[in-house]
């Protein structure tokens, strides 16, 4: 290799810094990110490995659950199905080690606040505590000591700060049906059911100051809901070492939660529901989140780092055609090809590691700590041991590495096969153009014929800078369709389709709610949301019923969002029902087919007569009498529309198991919005700056290209203006065809992206609008046709003596 | 009849090793119809002469009129105007646009000069002798045949004086010949004062007039 022509290509790279330097922080960028995302994701990884940890440090998480749907268990019967269980446990590979009753309840918690008032509830009762106990960290967040006696409680950390709630105060709360008293807060933690901290049915994190759960005893929980003593409605079953949830039927859980039904049927005739980890919401939610972004991180990093090698790619075939004649004259005078060849193999290598080092420094000494305190912020944990593996750092780098270093592999082999006679001679400049191409726009003015055809005149280039730039706009696009996505199916679910001003959980007690609207002229309408799951399977569904299953309809509370099919009738032999298009796109049920689901221990089979869309999570749509008749209640929830004037009261929340407002619920979306916007924004702009320097690249190129044609013009006497003009017409003809691209692959890929990481409790779709579509072509357009004044003035500055005199040479 | 007349005029170059004098004191007057030829060695002011005659290069000193007018400079709109309403320039390396047809390449000048006329295009390749190549790409045909092209680009706005920087210097001598004979016949058709730099002492016998230079001076101006 030789140190002067690697020398002379450095200068030559050196004449081009702005490009040089538009790549260098193109590789940056991408491992900036890499390993921002990485850092998040690594260290909530280990974060929820450690909390759900069966040690002295973690909760315990169980691994299955049995939730009486029907009120509780008195002490008997649960000691007795935990004995009957331990019996007949079926399963020989896995082993039971703890079966613990639970009591969880609604409640209320009156602030002495009186801005804040009366705030929604859930109590857990936690008696032996071996099995999802509470997690009180070694952290700023919390202090305190679990409950010991029946008038203490621990508080979530989530809610404390709006409430202005701190150890030693006392707080006034009721749960059920039962008394208010006042409770001594002893403890601040968290409880693996609301990590994810998330009112009773809502997909959102909790508005502050509308939502709190606590801690206590089961006898303080029994005595402030007047629940006779050992009373639960949960059964909390832990095996021994971590089944995979995510692999039910591989790791016995399908099997292990049939058998346990059959068993806990036999011995109570609750409607009751058995479920592993992935029916429990907050914890699959934050898994889903995790396993999302563990998948991510790499994907960002190559994605940007291709972006730069493409750019990379065609720098230095650009290079080597300007450099076309010096080769060849080297390689007359008897240079080597192998000569040749290092020196373009070494200049993206040198750009990669450039890249690589201005990336990693900042990712691991910002990126991953404003990542991390801004995942704290928005979920509400702390991340106790914030991780940036070693590892981690070096497979970004090693990414992107290896993306620059095989984006110069074929340049530098282009440049050693140049043949020295074809260069020397001009041969290998001189081309014929399309004829095909000539005769569609012959009819065309020669200005506007030269335009498209100066647009195409390099299709590889063209064609990898507008795959490069359909990446950018993935970049940017995935957020953007997310946003829309996200925005449509939160806003057009609670905003567009539901009416209810409050929803009003309750289980057998819908006649006092009924009541109380009556007294408060309030309209009601009355569903039954009940879990459940597709026979010979553990993942949970959601059914609902509804009294009116409609898509139009004034009168009703909630409309559904028919995807295809039709609407099912009420009272058939077998139920119709809707289903959502996860459940589709999972299981394959299709309309017009008949299935079997388990609601506890009841198999039922339902006939699919459509599908709906925009559920997040799986969701059956029932008309309310035939899910009645199914689960043997009325009604779970209570939904009110409340006359001008008329505010959730004591009253209704001492005979509501929980209460949504529908206004927290729009606030809550409003929130994390406004949360997550500076990511989204800064993704969004990140997108753009890329596609702004892929553009800005092959369009110098394009322009270095021409200098010859142009200065022939200038020569000629054409104007600046109509050069100016045909400049505009190319920049628009190709921010017109890459923006169509860009907007297609963006959408492709999203989808493409977004069908990869859809989970069974998390699935959604991504579908564009009109206005998104013409963002995305916009971004390119605009970016494009914002070039043109850089080329009019480069072609201001072209010194035309000079260009003369190269013509003429 | 006078086209142009150019009195005192020099050039000067300031480089790092000096004051390089480009041209250095000329003073010439050009009559419609005229075909000079410009010779002289290396470095001896030809091109900087006809750069600034096209008004593309401005000199330091002196005075130029174009058909009694001062031509401008140091503007370059301006002098862009200029060459636009009436110089033609011929290069040695012809530069026809290689995306074009030999007849969009004529077309595109007359669409820059705001005068589109296909008929008058292919009325000036017919003079060069290439009405029957009006649909192929430049790449298509030889050298000489891009160079005729060229001349017809060049005419295509009826320019009052058209300009030629070494433009057989690429080609043969038997194919040089055609071209200049072309080149003769079609300024004689038209009326175009031509006036070409070149270093090929056999060009004599195309022109009017040949002018000498050396350090950028005229060293001769004879009638042929």
């Amino acid at each position: 290799m030789s140190m002067l022509l690697t020398k002379r290509l450095a200068r030559s790279l050196w004449r081009t810094k702005l490009r040089l330097s538009a790549v260098v922080l193109m590789v940056a960028i991408g491992v900036f990110a890499g390993i921002a995302f990485g850092a998040y994701a690594n260290s909530v990884t280990t974060l929820y490995d450690d909390i759900y940890d069966d040690d002295e440090e973690g909760l315990n998480l169980p691994d299955l659950w049995v939730e009486n749907n029907a009120g509780n268990w008195n002490e008997s019967t649960a000691e007795n199905l935990c004995q009957e269980i331990r019996n007949q446990w079926p399963d020989v590979e896995l082993e039971l080690d703890h079966c613990e009753p639970r009591l969880v309840t609604s409640g209320q918690l009156f602030s002495s606040d009186a801005d804040i008032g009366m705030v929604s509830a859930v109590w857990h009762g936690i008696d032996e505590g071996d099995v999802n106990k509470v997690w009180i960290p070694n952290h700023d967040c919390c202090s305190g000591r679990l409950a010991a006696n029946d008038s203490e409680i621990v508080i979530d950390e989530h809610a404390v700060d709006a409430l202005n709630i701190s150890v030693g105060d006392t707080i006034r709360i009721s749960a059920g049906a039962g008394f208010a008293l006042n409770y001594t807060v002893v403890g601040i933690g968290f409880h693996s059911n609301h990590l994810y901290f998330t009112a009773e049915g809502a997909l959102l994190p909790a508005q502050p100051g509308t939502f709190v759960t606590g801690y206590m005893t089961s006898e303080g929980l029994e005595k402030i809901a007047n629940y006779s003593a050992g009373s639960s409605n949960q059964l909390l079953l832990d095996i021994v070492g971590t089944p995979d949830s995510q692999d039910p039927d591989g790791s016995g859980l399908t099997t292990l939660k049939a058998n346990i039904s059959a068993i806990v049927g036999e011995v109570d005739e609750s409607p009751a529901s058995i479920y592993d980890r992935t029916g429990v919401d907050s914890v699959e939610f934050l898994r889903a989140d995790v396993e999302g972004a563990m998948k991510t991180y790499p994907v960002v990093t190559g994605m940007i780092a291709v972006v730069a090698g493409i750019t990379i790619f065609l720098s230095l075939q650009r290079l080597i055609q300007s450099q076309a004649k010096e080769i060849a004259v080297l390689r007359t005078l008897g240079v080597r090809r192998m000569s040749i060849m290092p020196g373009y193999i070494i200049a993206p290598i040198f750009i990669g590691a450039a890249g690589c080092l201005l990336g990693a420094i900042p990712g691991v000494l910002f990126g991953a700590p404003a990542m991390i305190s801004m995942y704290e912020e928005i979920i509400g944990i702390p991340i106790i041991n914030p991780a940036v593996p070693d590892s981690m750092v070096i497979q970004n780098i090693a990414i992107a590495m290896a993306v620059v270093f095989l984006s110069g592999l074929r340049p530098a082999w282009q440049a050693s096969r140049l043949q020295p006679l074809e260069v020397l001679r001009g041969e290998h400049e001189i081309r014929v153009s399309s004829r095909a191409l000539q005769k569609l726009t012959s009819r065309m003015p020669a200005t506007v014929g030269l335009t498209i055809r100066s647009s195409i005149r390099k299709p590889v280039r063209l064609m990898f800078t507008f795959f490069a730039v359909g990446i950018s706009m993935l970049i940017f696009g995935t957020m953007l369709l997310m946003m829309d996505s996200m925005s449509e199916m939160f806003l057009g679910g609670v905003e567009e389709r539901q009416n209810w001003d409050v929803q009003a959980y309750t289980i057998d007690g819908e006649d006092e709610i009924i009541e109380w609207a009556d007294e408060n002229d309030a309209d009601y309408e009355l569903m039954i949301v009940f879990a459940g799951n597709p026979a010979n399977d553990s993942r949970q569904l959601t059914a609902y019923g509804l009294e009116n299953v409609v898509t139009e309809n004034d009168d009703s509370m909630y409309l559904v969002n028919l995807a295809s099919g039709e609407l099912p009738k009420s009272g058939m032999g077998v139920p119709e029902v809707l289903i959502d298009e996860g459940i589709n796109h999972f299981l394959g049920w299709k309309v017009g087919e008949t299935h079997s689901l388990e609601f506890g221990t009841k198999t039922v089979d339902v006939k699919v007569t459509g599908f709906t869309k925009g559920d997040l999570s799986r969701t059956v749509y029932f008309h309310r009498s035939d899910l009645s008749g199914i689960v043997g209640l009325e009604a779970t929830v209570v939904m009110l529309q409340l006359p001008e004037g008329v505010e959730v009261d004591d009253e209704l929340a001492q005979i509501s198991m929980g209460i949504d407002v529908r206004e927290d619920s729009l606030a809550a979306f409003e929130t994390l919005m406004e949360q997550q916007e500076g990511m989204f924004y800064s993704i969004q702009g990140l997108g753009i700056l890329i596609a702004l320097a892929v553009l800005f690249n092959t369009l110098v190129m394009n322009l270095a290209e021409r200098d010859t044609e142009i200065a022939t013009l200038r020569v000629l006497g054409a104007s600046n203006n109509r050069l100016g003009l045909m400049l505009f017409g190319e920049h628009l003809a190709i921010g017109l065809i890459g923006g169509f691209l860009g907007c297609v692959f963006s959408i492709l890929g999203t989808k493409m992206m977004i069908s990869s990481f859809v989970q069974w409790g998390m699935y959604f779709t991504v579908s564009a609008t009109t206005s998104t579509i013409l963002i995305l072509i916009g971004i390119v357009v605009g970016i494009s046709i914002s070039l043109t004044p850089f080329g009019m003035w480069r072609i201001k500055k072209m010194d035309l003596v000079a260009k003369v005199k190269d013509l003429s040479q | 009849m006078r086209l142009l007349e150019m009195s005192g005029i020099k050039r000067h170059y300031v480089m790092p090793s000096g004051t390089v004098k480009a041209l250095d004191g000329i003073d010439l007057k050009i009559k419609e119809g005229e075909r000079i030829l410009l010779l002289g060695p290396s470095g001896s002011g030809k091109t900087t002469l006809l750069n600034c005659l096209a008004a593309l290069d401005n000199p330091t000193e002196g005075e130029y009129e174009f058909n009694k007018e001062i031509v401008p400079r140091g503007h370059a709109e301006k002098m862009t105007t200029f060459r636009r309403e009436n110089i033609g320039y011929v290069f040695q390396f012809f530069n026809l646009l290689q995306d074009l047809t030999v007849l969009e390449n004529i077309l595109l000048i007359q669409e820059l000069s705001d005068g589109k006329d296909e008929a008058r295009a292919r009325e000036l390749l017919a003079l060069v002798g290439l009405e029957d190549e009006v649909n192929r790409f430049p790449a298509e045909i030889s050298g000489g045949q891009q160079q005729r092209v060229a001349i017809a680009r060049s005419l295509a706005k009826s320019p009052n004086l058209l300009l030629g920087d070494e433009l057989t210097g690429n080609l043969d001598s038997a194919t040089s010949a055609t071209v200049m004979e072309v080149l003769v016949s079609a300024c004689e058709a038209e009326n175009i004062t031509t006036v070409m730099v070149t270093h090929d002492e056999n060009l004599v016998q195309y022109a009017t007039r040949v002018v000498r230079l050396d350090s950028g001076k005229i060293i001769s101006d004879e009638k042929v």
